[in-house]
């Protein structure tokens, strides 16, 4: 039945795949309103400069130009400044400085696209050069330039934060048996969704309403900001509606808000006609937010039978010019302390320290519910290193050490609860799949030969669906999320939702969620979403929180349903409330299998014969404030071989065993599994954008940032286990960030392993050809 | 069939040349700047948003439409290259209300998430199906290998495309007819 | 990025100097001038096509003398914007006589920002060979001419 309804478990082909496929998606560049103007930015060529003067004479003298914007002219609506959601702040429009290459310096708004541009071509900035500061370890360097001038504190340093029990951390060390250390650099990513950003901002002036059409993975949260940054300019929460249609792709990119959004709202207001920005490429690379840019330092303390005991890291964050992160939670550093994964860590001790650089601000997530990636490669990596020193395999390590499935609920040393997991299981399960014992011989006797192979584990433990509102905010509103759920006197249903789907699918699994708990066939439950004016209040879709939470919030809102409905069933059975139960989707006396009455049949009543003292209607909201986050698992198992001519590595199998509690939908959780598996194998092997020692950015375009193509990417073989999360109201744990997190260290372990004969420990990701070639020259190995 | 648009406006002095194509089977007599892109006079001038725009260096492939059936990047070439010629887009792949069979394939193998490179990568499907009615695996990852996509990780695109081709190849005759 | 070279012109160091500290004369082997504007001995704005790989702009240089030791060493700064790209050249000149031949003993630092230095930033090196290569050799050439020996030491 749950499968003729297309209830939780089906793969139910996607309802939103009707106008994609035909062309007829609708994104934000696609809205065209009339009277329309376009904006465009100039930007700094300078990583750090002195603004001596902006002459914007030529650019207004070209016919169609109808207004230029410096920062000078936002001063005095202050808005040259706006806050980022970490208690800093992020220039608009410099008036004085610039602090990183591509920062917008100032924007032109003309009647065509192609004018824009002319008009910021025309502009002409003189600039005083200033010292330039890329590294942040020198950046934090006593002496070194002060980038932030204005903040009081004149150094570089923005943040400490540190977690953990230090004391008994250091002892264990002092105490260990083995200990293990290993540096790692997580290099600057950028999650280059396919559609860039963009916004089409349309000021009434008559009615006081400002619609804007955004990319945003956070509508709502965006609609307060306005109304927080900009009230004092006329602009209350009432009138302002923000549309996020169909996204190209978000992965936390989308969740900031960049200046190019403000200036189209202001240059609407400023003109009264709606503006369209839409950033090209190269702008959403060198400028909207990074992702990663961690510089760690790790040690692991372990008896010599392998037992891991203790767990120190101290890692310096790059947070380029202003700490501008898309940070759900409390702490500066994210969820970076899930870092003790998969294993049971007696103490651990973590600290990480900001830093200012002339770089573009940030981070985002890049596919993860913020550091959690960079979390989960460091402790895979280092178990790897651990595994070498003591010379075991690194499959049976993992093994050795998992937390146990009956300790779940698990407290971490670190502070979090781990729901439900059964690690060994996921492993086995990969090992089994792959033939793990079959290749470690294969690899044997390939070594033997000189052929380079290598196999690599990765048991990652990741944390979502944030979140709880005691740890998890933005600008202090909390981080539920919501559902509303109407269902129609013909019984079809509307839902409505706080979250906005990017490519995931929600059109058709959250109409899968109310169809399980309605009995009603998934093709009679429109999904919406993204519209301020007509959804409930959410905090978007990041974090892989949607399911997690505005999962949550929709069974819950059809479970508020079905009990009025079983009052109206009830009524119409002429049966005691008592004595009607939900059974196979119907409503059933209980023991008379002929009475029933459907969710149609009851729908129709709440409308037209609704029970007496009742309220007509059948509809809910509600409001969901998860208990606790949940922890997603898996273990993935990657088989390269190293091409000892060109250093080229080749993903030969990767196996990827997945854990999300309770399955919606089978095809689309794979589709995400596939998806996150190649932004995984993306910084692994190709993506990294570095800065010059004058800040000049080098992989600033699809060019120079090499996305994974078809070629790149490998068959992913997935296989699933399942155990549902105990405190979320279907068992599910969300899926959509899971791989992105587990692939990096699977690949990277896999080359070590390849090259681990040649004494080789660690390679820091990327894992670029040039790299394993100049490993293989060192060890006398390149052929 | 001819559509004649109101000749495009240029307030920057720029000459314009008229031009003749034929989109999807409809004639268009079009004034347009020389540096106008074909991608910006198919969105722009006639309001067909189906061809994308993802990146500025031909990288790609967000853009891809068929010039007299050769998938080509949109945004490389300006409309007036493609005067008198015969363009295909996402828009017309759909005939008398029944699916291409890309299109099917699509859908039925979940080959697209959030659907932004999927009208390139349907058109660049479509433009090398007609040249390898029988690709392998491997025929299939070059074809698409200069399309980008980032969210489904490319294999069930690989299956999609498959399952065009398979479909496609089948014989007309001696199937029962598509019921709508 | 450094460059730096050395060339050996047959010409009196009198001669080469006043070429070389001539704004009007100097330009003429610049690649692309459109337009040279003298502010004051010293002072001159130049501007000139250049690219590298597929990117190219027009810049706007402004150009200093910054130290004149007639006829022996001259320092040169110039600045310059295109729309995205900012260039700076730090340019030192020594000049070494050997009877009726001049030796030229050249330094440039350079530094490029934006989207040239983005962009171009592994093509720089072979383009900045080519441009030198051809300045160089203009400047050898129109010296070397025998139409050049009127050329005045005193332009202004």
């Amino acid at each position: 039945m749950s499968v003729e309804i297309g209830g939780i478990g089906s793969s139910v082909k996607r309802k939103e795949d009707a106008r994609f496929i035909r062309g007829k998606g609708k994104y934000v560049d696609d809205v065209k309103l009339p009277g329309m103007l376009y904006l465009d930015i100039a930007r700094s060529p300078y990583a750090h400069a002195r603004i001596k003067s902006i002459d914007t004479s030529k650019a207004l003298k070209i016919p169609g130009v109808a207004a230029v914007i410096t920062g000078k002219d936002l001063v005095p609506l202050n808005l040259h400044w706006m806050p980022t959601l970490m208690s800093d702040k992020q220039m608009v429009l410099p008036t004085d400085t610039v602090l990183y290459q591509a920062q917008e310096v100032a924007a032109v708004v003309a009647t065509e696209r192609y004018i824009a541009a002319d008009g910021v071509a025309a502009i002409e900035v003189e600039y005083e050069p200033l010292p330039v500061v890329v590294d942040p370890k020198k950046a934090l360097e006593p002496g070194a330039p002060v980038l932030r001038e204005d903040r009081e504190q004149k150094n570089n340093h923005i943040w400490h934060w540190e977690v953990g029990d230090k004391a008994g951390t250091d002892k264990a060390f002092r105490d260990a048996e083995v200990v293990v250390k290993q540096d790692l650099y997580i290099p600057r990513i950028h999650v280059a969704s396919i559609e860039t950003c963009g916004i089409v901002a349309s000021w009434d002036k008559v009615e006081g309403k400002l619609t804007v059409w955004m990319t945003t993975q956070a509508p709502h949260a965006i609609r307060t900001v306005i109304a927080l940054v900009a009230g004092h300019l006329g602009l209350a929460e009432h009138k302002i509606r923000v549309i996020s249609p169909d996204i190209g792709g978000g992965f936390g990119g989308k969740v900031p808000v960049y200046p190019g959004y403000v200036l189209a709202i202001g240059a609407s207001v400023l003109t009264g006609a709606p503006v369209k920005w839409i950033e090209d490429r190269s702008e959403n690379i060198q400028a909207d937010s990074f992702a990663r840019d961690y510089h760690i330092s790790a040690e692991l303390a372990a008896k010599k039978d392998g037992t891991m005991q203790a767990l120190r890291v101290k890692t310096i964050a790059d947070h380029g010019a202003f700490d501008a992160a898309a940070n759900p939670s409390k702490y500066p550093a994210g969820l970076f302390h899930i870092i003790t994964g998969s294993y049971p860590f007696q103490k651990s001790f973590v600290e990480v320290d900001g830093a200012y650089t002339n770089k573009p601000p940030g981070g985002i997530a890049y596919r993860c519910s913020f550091r959690v990636t960079e979390a989960a490669f460091t402790i895979e990596r280092l178990v790897d290193v651990l595994a070498l020193e003591l010379k075991k395999d690194p499959a049976a390590l993992r093994m050795q050490n998992f937390i146990k499935p009956e300790a779940f609920p698990y407290k971490s040393a670190l502070g979090w609860e781990y729901d439900s997991g059964d690690y060994g299981r996921a492993l086995k399960l990969a090992m089994d799949t792959i033939d793990y014992a079959g290749l470690r011989k294969e690899q044997a006797t390939k070594r033997a030969k000189g052929e380079l192979m290598g196999i690599g584990i990765s048991s990652f433990t990741e944390i979502v669906g944030a979140g709880p509102s005691k740890q998890f905010d933005i600008l202090g509103i909390k981080m539920f999320d919501s559902a509303e759920i109407r269902v129609h006197p013909t019984g079809k249903a509307m839902v409505r939702l706080g979250v906005k789907s990017q490519g995931q699918g929600h059109e058709t699994t959250f109409a899968q969620i109310v169809a399980e708990e309605l009995g009603l066939p998934v093709g009679d439950i429109a999904v919406e979403e993204g519209d301020t004016d007509t959804a409930p209040y959410g905090l978007g879709t990041y974090a892989s929180r949607s399911t997690p939470v505005a999962g949550g919030a929709t069974a819950i809102a059809a479970r508020k349903i079905r009990e009025k409905a079983r009052l109206i069933a009830a009524h119409l059975l002429e049966a005691n409330p008592d004595d009607v139960e939900w059974k196979d989707y119907k409503f059933q006396v209980k023991g008379v299998p002929a009475k029933t009455k459907t969710m149609q049949e009851v729908a129709f009543a709440a409308y037209t014969n609704h029970p007496q003292g009742m309220e007509a209607g059948l509809e809910a909201v509600d409001y969901y404030d998860p208990p606790n986050l949940t922890y997603p698992f898996g273990s993935y198992i990657c088989v390269v071989d190293i091409d000892r001519g060109t250093g080229e590595v080749k993903i030969r199998r990767f196996v990827a065993v997945d854990d999300c509690g309770t399955i919606i939908n089978p095809m689309i959780v794979e589709g995400q599994i596939h998806g996150g598996l190649t932004m995984g194998l993306a910084p692994a092997l190709y993506e990294q954008i570095t800065y010059d020692e004058q800040g000049n950015i080098q992989g600033g375009n699809f060019m120079d940032y090499l996305l994974p193509t078809a070629m790149e990417t490998p068959n992913w073989e997935t296989a699933k286990t399942t155990t549902p999360s105990p405190h979320h109201p279907i068992g599910a744990k969300g899926v959509g960030e899971s791989a992105t997190v587990g692939a990096p260290a699977a690949i990277a372990n896999a080359v070590v392993d390849a090259l681990a004969h040649l004494g080789v420990r660690h390679i820091d990701i990327p894992i670029t050809p040039w790299k394993v070639q100049q490993i293989l020259k060192a060890n006398g190995a390149a052929e | 069939m001819a559509v004649e648009t109101a000749p495009a406006k240029t307030t920057t002095g720029q000459k314009l040349h008229r031009i003749h194509v034929v989109v999807n089977g409809a004639a268009h007599d079009v004034d347009v700047e020389p540096r106008t892109l074909l991608v910006h006079f198919l969105r722009e001038n006639l309001g067909m948003t189906g061809t994308h725009i993802g990146c500025d260096t031909t990288s790609c492939g967000a853009c891809t439409v068929l010039l007299n059936g050769r998938a080509v990047k949109s945004c490389t070439l300006f409309a007036v290259q493609v005067d008198q010629a015969s363009i295909a887009t996402v828009e017309g792949l759909e005939k008398d209300g029944k699916l291409h069979p890309i299109q099917e394939g699509f859908h039925q193998e979940h080959g697209l998430q959030c659907g932004f490179c999927t009208p390139g990568m349907m058109m660049t499907a479509v433009g090398f199906l007609a040249t390898n009615p029988a690709p392998t695996e491997l025929q299939i990852r070059e074809a698409i290998s200069g399309n980008l996509c980032r969210c489904t990780g490319y294999v069930n695109i690989v299956k999609s495309i498959d399952y065009a081709a398979r479909k496609l190849r089948e014989p007309a005759e001696g199937k029962a007819p598509d019921v709508r | 990025m450094r460059f730096e070279g050395t060339l050996d012109i047959a010409a009196p160091r009198d001669r080469v100097w006043a070429f070389l500290t001539d704004p009007k004369q100097v330009t003429t082997c610049a690649p692309d001038v459109q337009s040279l504007d003298l502010t004051d001995p010293t002072h001159f704005k130049v501007v000139v096509k250049a690219g590298v790989g597929p990117i190219k702009g027009t810049f706007n240089m402004s150009v200093e003398f910054i130290d004149l030791r007639a006829p022996e060493h001259a320092e040169v700064l110039a600045r310059g914007q295109a729309p995205g790209s900012a260039v700076e050249m730090r340019n030192t000149m020594d000049l070494v006589a050997a009877g009726e031949r001049t030796t030229l003993r050249w330094a440039s630092d350079v530094t490029v920002n934006g989207m040239i230095a983005q962009v171009g930033a592994r093509l720089m090196q072979g383009a900045a060979d080519k441009i030198t290569q051809q300045v160089f050799s203009c400047i050898q050439v129109k010296l070397e001419s025998p139409a050049s020996a009127g050329i005045s030491a005193n332009p202004a």
